[in-house]
């Protein structure tokens, strides 16, 4: 039996969004407080990268509105950028600064000031990056790149962390390790938001599981009880 | 500092943060300066050794001004309209570039890395909006020496050097003023989101105001437009204040040019001012379009996807919406030709370029037929045999999609190749419409049919010729490397030739068929002409599906 749910932090309330004449997402309902992890799950093209972009204030919902804190969140604002940490929207990186670097930008952005080098290490020690930290991107594998964006997590305050599929390119071993790091995150206050294939990841890091297809909510409750009752996850599982 | 469950303190890190990626990419921005420095280089050479005799030339003229001759005064009647709608059309360019570039622009790795960050975005974007604006202002100046130097060696501008160096001078800065201005309007354009749907929707408002003014331009070398519309051409915006100087010191009539030179700058101070108070405030939605269509538009460089490139910049505008709906065929065999259609319907601008190309193709070619001029009607029939093409590549734009990714039609009822014909048919259609018209008004003013026989034979094989270049393969690889020569690597002549094989096989054969049909008043050309350029659309059409094929077997 869980303790009760504190406030939330983040409070999606009957958002979604349209292009054109299609849509995309259904309206919806989401609460998110700290310490809590929702994982949303989908086939490709259901919706889930839609809502977490909605969530961190990426795209603008065409019904419903977003809260952080009962303030509306938008990309631009500088609450958001200083609380609400995002994986899965780097697409790109300095060619010629190494991983250490572009944690160390990451860092100071955040304001380590003479504290970043100690955060960069333990991150880069954490994210089994030790050996690459004079790599250069190009030179990175798409694990150790997936790596190198979850370290930049590490490095800056976050009160909410949002999680595009980050066991992408993550070997088993690597994905286990995951699970372990954002237990973690979830143990020390972070409110976690993850869109992600794998059950098992939902499994082990959820409290509640969210299932969309073609944008509608078909599934919502504990990863165990929505898990048995989708079909095409539990084959997954 | 970790996971907290307390609000964070927003940090004041951009001063650090931004002299850390200095100095981290130190190395990186002197390998830029010196690439920069090289260009310059090479810039500097080319001019020398290619524009050498120009360069001496206007020198010579500096030094002995031309005396203006019999068609100096109809320089200086049309002036008025030209220079304005030339500056229309400049103004319209420099805003429609913030559409998808913008005066700033993030790199796509500042946009991943930085913009989700505490930092101040006033300190991280003003410089590259300054940046823009200098450089902008230089280009501008450049420009301006271009209508002195028309005006001058027509003979207008004063027959001593101060009268030239007054009159390249005030071009130059009324120049600069101008892009000045384009540059602080587009900064607000990127600014606000309003304006950019406002941009959008005056955009051929503005167009047809620059017709109009050209149209005034042309009227007034044939004849003499009432004065009013020259003072409204001139006095109607930014455009028409930035002719006046021109006019006034080439000896037209403009005589409170100063007022309108002052009105200019006033307002290009004033909106680069307004930009670059307002660059802090640039939503990072439209920072990162922009990085990403220029990441797209420099991976398609890289890769010599010109498709790509094309591709990148018409995302930029967002999706597309039909303008009007077509109901489903009842044919399954019709369904290729209603999407077609459906294509043009949602790019409604694409086809009224195309229509406006295919209307000038069809006055250019009107004028060749009448010089009657034998092998002196090559040019003006090459002209409108290459407008005529570029309106069938525009019209082709639904067989692109096709051949942009060949699994796209994998549920249609064709073979592949047999596409390649398919998608002649509405282009045809289109093409045969909108240049039908005028053509039997010119044929029946000259009382002269051969036009119509030729436009019948014509059309198709354009349309052939687009199609030849929609379903060509990437760019082989292996022909990157080539061989050096005394006047460089001979890797570009295959590049050219794979970029142009569409116009090469359509529009200079027919040059010469129809120029000699034009001509000659017996029916021996006119019917070679014809007869060939049958079998020609056939050969295309059989071209075009050979490479179709070639193209989905990879």
């Amino acid at each position: 039996m869980q303790a009760a749910d504190p406030p939330p932090l983040l409070t999606l309330t009957e958002v979604s969004r349209t292009y054109d004449d299609r849509t995309v997402l259904e309206p919806l309902d989401v609460e998110l407080a700290p310490g809590r992890c929702t994982a949303v799950m989908g086939m490709n093209g259901s919706g889930k990268s839609t809502l977490l972009r909605i969530a961190a204030g990426r795209d603008t919902p065409t019904t419903g509105q977003v809260r952080y804190e009962g303030r509306v969140v938008t990309q631009d604002d500088i609450v958001v950028r200083t609380e609400i940490a995002i994986v899965g929207d780097q697409v790109s990186a300095y060619p010629d600064l190494t991983v250490r670097e572009h944690l160390q930008l990451v860092a100071v952005a955040h304001g380590a000031g003479r504290d970043a080098d100690d955060l960069v290490d333990r991150a880069l020690t954490e994210c089994r990056l030790d050996g690459r930290a004079d790599a250069l991107p190009g030179s990175l594998s798409s694990g150790q790149r997936q790596a190198m964006f979850l370290a930049a997590v590490l490095v800056r305050p976050r009160r909410l962390v949002v999680l595009d599929e980050p066991e992408q390119h993550l070997d088993p071993a690597a994905r286990r390790w995951l699970a372990g790091l954002l237990r973690a995150e979830k143990q020390n206050g972070a409110a976690l938001l993850v869109a992600t294939h794998h059950a098992e990841l939902a499994l082990s890091i959820a409290d509640q599981v969210i299932v969309l297809s073609d944008g509608a909510l078909t599934s919502r409750g504990a990863p165990d009880a929505v898990l048995a009752e989708i079909s095409w996850l539990a084959e997954i599982r | 500092m970790t996971v907290t469950r307390e609000a964070i303190a927003v940090p004041d890190s951009t001063e650090p943060t931004l002299a850390l990626l200095r100095e981290l990419r130190r190395g990186q921005a002197r390998k830029r300066a010196s690439g920069i420095a090289y260009w310059i280089y090479v810039a500097v050479l080319f001019v020398l050794f290619f524009g050498g005799a120009q360069i001496s030339a206007a020198y010579r003229v500096l030094r002995h001004p031309p005396r203006g001759g019999a068609h100096a005064l109809t320089v200086l009647h049309a002036a008025p309209g030209s220079l304005a709608a030339l500056g229309l059309l400049v103004l319209l360019v420099l805003l429609r570039d913030a559409l998808w570039r913008g005066p700033v622009t993030l790199p796509a790795a500042a946009v991943s890395w930085l913009l989700g960050t505490p930092v101040s975005r006033g300190p991280l974007l003003r410089p590259r909006f300054r940046r823009s604006a200098v450089t902008s202002i230089i280009a501008g100046a450049a420009v301006g020496i271009v209508p002195a130097i028309a005006l001058v060696t027509n003979g207008l501008g004063g027959h001593s050097t101060g009268g030239v160096l007054r009159l390249t001078g005030v071009a130059m800065v009324s120049t600069a003023l101008l892009f000045a201005l384009g540059t602080g309007a587009g900064g607000l354009v990127e600014r606000h989101p309003a304006g950019r749907i406002w941009l959008r929707r005056a955009t051929p408002a503005a167009v047809g105001w620059a017709a109009a003014l050209g149209g005034l331009a042309a009227w007034a070398a044939a004849g003499r437009p009432p004065a009013v519309l020259d003072a409204i051409a001139l006095w109607a915006g930014p455009w028409g204040w930035a002719a006046q100087p021109m006019i006034a010191l080439a000896g037209g009539s403009a005589p409170l040019w100063p007022l309108a030179l002052v009105l200019l700058a006033a307002l290009a101070l004033a909106a680069l001012t307004a930009a670059d108070r307002g660059t802090a405030g640039i939503p990072g939605s439209a920072l990162r379009a922009r990085a990403q269509t220029l990441s797209a538009m420099s991976a398609a460089r890289v890769s010599f996807d010109t498709r790509g490139f094309a591709l990148a910049y018409s995302r930029a505008g967002g999706p597309r919406r039909a303008r009007f709906r077509l109901r489903h065929p009842r044919h399954r065999v019709l369904v290729l030709l209603w999407r077609d259609m459906l294509a043009l319907a949602r790019a409604p601008s694409r086809l009224v370029g195309a229509a406006a190309l295919a209307l000038l193709a069809v006055g250019m070619f009107g004028i060749a037929a009448a010089s009657h001029a034998g092998h002196a009607a090559l040019l003006p029939v090459a002209c409108a045999l290459g407008l005529g093409y570029l309106a069938a590549a525009w019209l082709c734009e639904a067989a692109r999609l096709d051949a942009d990714d060949t699994r796209r039609s994998a549920l249609l009822p064709f073979r592949y190749d047999s596409l390649a014909w398919w998608h002649a048919a509405v282009p045809c259609a289109v093409f045969y419409v909108v240049a039908g018209v005028p053509a039997v008004a010119l044929s029946v003013a000259a009382g002269d049919l051969r036009l119509l026989a030729l436009l019948a034979v014509t059309v198709p094989v354009l349309i052939g010729g687009a199609l030849v270049n929609v379903f060509r393969q990437q760019y082989p690889p292996d022909l990157y490397g080539g061989f050096e020569t005394p006047v460089g690597n001979s890797a570009v002549f295959p590049f050219i030739l794979w970029l142009t094989m569409g116009p090469l096989v359509s529009v200079l054969p027919m040059t010469l068929l129809l120029s000699a049909a034009l001509g000659s008043s017996s029916a021996g050309p006119l019917t070679r002409a014809v007869i060939l350029g049958a079998g020609l659309a056939v050969a295309l059409g059989i071209f075009a599906a050979h490479r179709a094929r070639n193209l989905r077997a990879g």
